[in-house]
């Protein structure tokens, strides 16, 4: 039990001496890693080589997985999401909910069909599945790395597989943080969670099932990409003259959107702001304020998402999105008229 | 020792296989040495900290707090002697206890049944639960319902209520049109970072002075 201090001594030195053997060794194995990973510049064990492989695997391999949904507040969602990439290298993928009349997407390449009940079929140019889970994350975690921090936290078992776990935490604590746990042979997604400021749960994917296969699903075939809707095209967007500038925008967000609208149910113009930072899409209206109508200031939330609504100077300001409602409230704040 | 210690490591980072004898051996040798039983704390504080899973306030010594209080509690030797302990009282007790529990069942099952009506009553003045159906394209969207944390007064309630109904509906719509152009290149990336930017930056500039 080391308690004589020549005894200490000699523990001491044997340590010293495994340090001084081992940690070259280390790090001829680390290079040696790091060359056969080339493709990407970061180290084999690092969280965004980690996220790397996700993303590669997402695009890439053909697999089938379900998962389920879980928000607070609503009943759970069973999702089945099928991805395959043909002989000629065209990516298809397939969301379906299983519940009730049930939501189907479809995507073949760069056009995505949605196929929802009481809504005609229609189709989009784009190259992410606007669904329940962040698509963009999945295809592009690259874009998070200006402003969320990753860290790799440790092993665990997820869904009868053994699975590296993965926080994701925004840096200057403007948004939720990320809990994901990737599949430790595929580097795919098993588990994701979604945390507030005293990590509590907002928001879970749990996949339940997940398996890859050598070739794509038989059910690919059968799709006839000449009998899918066609695509809506919003025709050019006019740029928008804006009184309005906002002062603070969190860090890693941009606005991928921004234009004048009639809100449907209410038929008052807004001007509308979609901030995007590829994780999380926050809504963003604004309104100047008639006399005859008198509004509350609210912060509140909706399942997971946070709702605030202020009166900020001559304006009525509405922001909805998976953000912290202090943030919400800054960015509200930052907003004023240009002169 | 120092093996026991990189077990006990690898046993709280969760990296020690699943061999469950060796656990086990391993738990038993921390019940039985407290020099390990230090270790364990310190290990998970050091792991809670590289983790970023401290909480705010961190207590630490819980259990001694607890075990002094324990200790600084006042003993009972000896119940006191009350009128129960005469026999004519004793032999009638049991009865009404029987009765009084016959009682308490009995309002139980009221309770319920008061309770069963009123939860199959139709609620309806909570707040925020319903949106109106919406006509066209937006159909299908499910009414959200909305957990309010400042209190509002109720004259414009109703009309929050719709303008909240609708901003939610929009932004669900918003979600459901969003296009994105992603391209593989993480240098494609950085130009759209700063292609952004510009748009940013235009949108400030070109507006009416």
């Amino acid at each position: 039990m080391l308690k004589t201090p020549h005894n200490k001594i000699s523990y001491r030195f044997i340590l010293s001496l495994l340090i001084y053997v081992f940690v070259p060794l280390q790090v001829c194995a680390q290079e040696e890693s790091t060359i056969e990973t080339s493709n990407n510049s970061y180290p084999s064990d690092s969280a965004q080589a980690w996220l790397v492989k996700m993303s590669d695997a997402v695009k890439s391999l053909n697999y089938t997985i379900s998962f389920i949904l879980l928000k607070p507040g609503v009943d759970s969602q069973p999702y089945l999401w099928r991805h395959g990439v043909n002989e000629d290298g065209l990516e298809m993928e397939q969301l379906n909910l299983l519940n009730g009349p049930g939501r189907e997407v479809v995507r073949i390449g760069d056009k995505v069909s949605y196929f929802e009940p009481n809504v005609p079929p229609y189709s989009l140019q784009s190259s992410i599945i606007n669904g329940p889970f962040p698509s963009e994350f999945f295809q592009l975690p690259e874009k998070l790395m200006m402003s969320y921090e990753f860290i790799l936290v440790g092993r665990s078992r997820i869904a009868g597989r053994a699975a590296q776990q993965i926080r994701i935490i925004s840096k200057d604590k403007s948004r939720f943080g990320l809990n994901v746990w990737l599949d430790q042979e595929t580097g795919l997604l098993l588990k994701m969670n979604m945390f507030g400021q005293d990590a509590q749960l907002l928001e879970q994917i749990q996949v339940t099932s997940l398996q890859v296969t050598k070739d794509p699903d038989p059910f690919f075939t059968k799709i006839e990409p000449e009998m899918l809707p066609e695509v809506i095209n919003f025709g050019p967007s006019v740029p928008l003259n804006s009184p309005w500038k906002i002062g603070y925008i969190p860090k890693g967000m941009t606005i991928i959107k921004r234009d004048l609208r009639r809100l449907s149910g209410l038929g008052e113009v807004v001007e509308y702001i979609m901030l995007s930072d590829g994780l999380v899409d926050v809504s963003l209206y604004l309104q100047e304020i008639q006399s005859n109508k008198q509004q509350e200031n609210l912060v509140g939330t909706v399942q997971s998402d946070t709702l605030l609504t202020i009166k900020h100077g001559e304006l009525n300001i509405t922001i909805i999105g998976k953000l912290p409602a202090a943030t919400a409230n800054t960015i509200a704040k930052s907003i004023q008229r240009i002169n | 020792m120092s093996q026991k210690l990189e077990n006990l490591s690898a046993f709280v980072d969760g990296e020690n296989g699943v061999s469950s004898s060796s656990n086990s051996l391993l738990l038993d040798a921390v019940k039985n040495d407290t020099e390990l039983q230090l270790k364990w704390k310190s290990y998970h504080l050091i792991r809670d900290g590289l983790r970023q899973e401290l909480p705010v306030n961190v207590n630490f010594d819980i259990a001694d707090k607890i075990a002094q209080a324990l200790e600084s509690e006042p003993l009972i030797l000896a119940p006191k002697k009350t009128w129960r302990d005469l026999r004519l009282v004793s032999n009638i007790v049991p009865f009404v206890k029987q009765g009084g529990q016959m009682a308490i069942a009995a309002s139980v099952a009221v309770a319920m049944i008061i309770g069963v009506q009123q939860l199959n009553q139709a609620d309806v003045n909570q707040p925020f639960n319903a949106a109106p159906p919406i006509p066209g394209i937006q159909g299908g969207l499910s009414p959200v319902s909305f957990d309010q944390t400042r209190s509002i007064p109720n004259s414009g309630a109703v009309e929050q209520k719709r303008r909240i109904n609708a901003y939610m509906t929009d932004h669900k719509q918003q979600l459901r049109f969003k296009i994105i152009q992603s391209s593989n290149d993480k240098a494609a990336i950085l130009k759209q970072n700063i292609k952004n930017e510009e748009v940013q930056s235009d949108i400030v500039e070109n507006t009416p002075q």
